[in-house]
């Protein structure tokens, strides 16, 4: 029961978007440090993808839910005369839009563990 | 990396640019201090200090579980640190006044080489790098106790 994939897939979610807020606080600690280049999570799986997959046939192809997010840097660039890259508006809107991602995956998992308690027999509150 | 490490990186930002500022008001404060040390029984104005910053690195082990693609052990790094206080070695300012007592033979005055104009936009920028920490610091608390209730 609690090995459900969308509850497995919500918590990679919430790991990788814990890891994002931690990349995008390094990036906001290191915008004023020359020479430092800013780092990003890039994500090889979506969330959708790893739903998706039903396995009809023992033949079929079996997504993993594992999550391969990599921190990249990406060294290409320099914004500032003293080699750094931050750029702090990129990184406010990744910060805003990580929050509310997050919010999201935690009220998903709320309301599919809220499921279980109404079919055990509780009031679902 | 524990959960609470993200307050960590965002808590060494704030610590690296309050030194920040108080370099900078070391810098006003002593903006016309001509005889800051004696060098060579003769003395030396106040020298314009400045700030090195550079990146706290991450740990080896999180580095290895970045690239076997685990997101679990991978480590980010622990936000920034000051190097150093190191002293700014333009020369020194010079003004005629005989009239001083720190005046050399020809009646010129040492001065330090602090320039209250650079001075004034390091400090904004400092602040502005503050706020912006703050405010990291405050979307990753309300992260966490968003996730404290789950399931409630």
């Amino acid at each position: 029961m609690f090995n459900d994939r969308l509850i497995t897939g919500l918590q990679q979610a919430l790991n990788r978007s814990s890891l994002n807020q931690k990349v995008i606080a390094q990036n906001i600690a290191n915008v004023d440090t020359p020479n430092y280049k800013a780092q990003e999570l890039t994500f090889n799986q979506t969330l959708s993808n790893a739903l998706s997959a039903e396995k009809t046939d023992p033949r079929d192809f079996s997504f993993s839910t594992e999550d391969q997010g990599r921190i990249v840097t990406d060294n290409s660039t320099a914004l500032q005369n003293n080699g750094n890259n931050v750029d702090i508006d990129k990184e406010m809107v990744n910060m805003a839009k990580n929050q509310l991602n997050y919010q999201a995956y935690t009220e998903a998992i709320s309301r599919k563990l809220n499921q279980y308690n109404i079919v055990l027999g509780g009031s679902g509150a | 990396m524990g959960f609470l490490d993200g307050l960590n990186i965002s808590g060494s930002a704030l610590t690296a640019q309050r030194l920040r500022m108080d370099v900078v008001s070391s810098n006003l404060a002593n903006a016309d201090t001509t005889r800051a040390q004696m060098v060579n029984g003769k003395w030396v104005p106040y020298q314009r200090k400045m700030v090195t910053f550079s990146p706290i690195n991450g740990s080896f082990s999180g580095y290895l579980s970045n690239e076997l693609g685990s997101s679990s052990g991978a480590s980010v790094g622990g936000g920034v640190q000051v190097n150093a206080i190191v002293n700014d070695t333009t020369p020194f300012k010079e003004a005629y006044d005989p009239t001083n007592p720190d005046a050399n033979t020809q009646g010129y005055v040492q001065l330090p080489n602090v320039d209250p104009l650079k001075e004034m936009v390091d400090l904004m920028g400092a602040q502005r790098s503050y706020e912006a920490n703050v405010t990291v610091m405050n979307a990753q608390k309300s992260m966490l106790l968003k996730a404290l209730e789950i399931g409630k």
